[in-house]
């Protein structure tokens, strides 16, 4: 299952992600590989994909933090933390 | 920690090894297209030294101070020093590479568009670096 899961998300990111560069991609305009237009496509490629992992990333820790905090109404305490809440 | 399920954690391994991927591929990609040079282009020796550039063409003419190259044409630069380091850099093509001592670095571009661009040293080299520069005259 989990491999499943693995290779699905893989498959996933593969093939979509290629599909919207595709979707996006400057014509090609001269014979020859215009170096700005590379260049300048990989860093917003990479930048899209930077600030969206950072927003995930930094999501799922601001919802650990306010999640699993000691006052909120479904905590839990655990066996190392006494049972006299 | 029974009955806990851990496919998120799977969902976001997964995640991040085809984004990992996906970046490293993406980038290799275009620094192979990039860097590789068409058999056609001209090769121009380029050399750097407090505090000018100079240029050689194929049949021998040398520039200083200027380049002059065809709209359109693809141009090889081969790039070297010789006093200290310098860097070669013609902004508006991205076109940027170390000029180095006893070491020859290549870069190649093909001009698209006709007309008069700044050439600049982006590797500090000295007193008069700010004032390192040339000019690249792209012809019809």
């Amino acid at each position: 299952m989990a491999r499943a899961i693995v290779l699905a998300s893989i498959l996933a990111v593969l093939v979509i992600l290629p599909a919207i560069s595709i979707a996006f991609a400057e014509s090609e305009a001269g014979q020859y590989v215009n170096r700005k237009a590379e260049i300048w496509n990989l860093f917003f490629k990479m930048m899209t994909i930077a600030f969206t992992v950072g927003a995930v990333v930094s999501g799922t820790m601001i919802w650990v933090v306010w999640r699993f905090r000691e006052s909120h109404p479904k905590a839990k305490p655990t066996k190392y933390e006494g049972t006299d809440w | 920690m029974s009955g806990h399920s851990n496919w998120p954690e799977w969902i976001y391994i997964g995640v991040v090894i085809a984004l990992l991927a996906y970046v490293g591929g993406e980038a290799w990609n275009v620094e192979r297209i990039v860097e590789h040079a068409p058999a056609e282009a001209e090769v121009i020796k380029v050399t750097g030294q407090q505090w000018f550039w100079t240029f050689e063409h194929a049949d021998g003419t040398k520039e200083v101070g200027e380049l002059h190259v065809k709209k359109g044409h693809p141009y090889k630069f081969e790039i070297t020093a010789k006093d200290v380091n310098h860097a070669f850099n013609i902004h508006d093509y991205v076109v940027l590479q170390d000029a180095i001592v006893g070491r020859v670095n290549t870069v190649w571009f093909a001009p698209d568009k006709a007309g008069e661009y700044p050439i600049q040293c982006r590797e500090y080299c000295g007193l008069l670096h700010y004032n390192m520069r040339a000019t690249l005259y792209v012809e019809e």
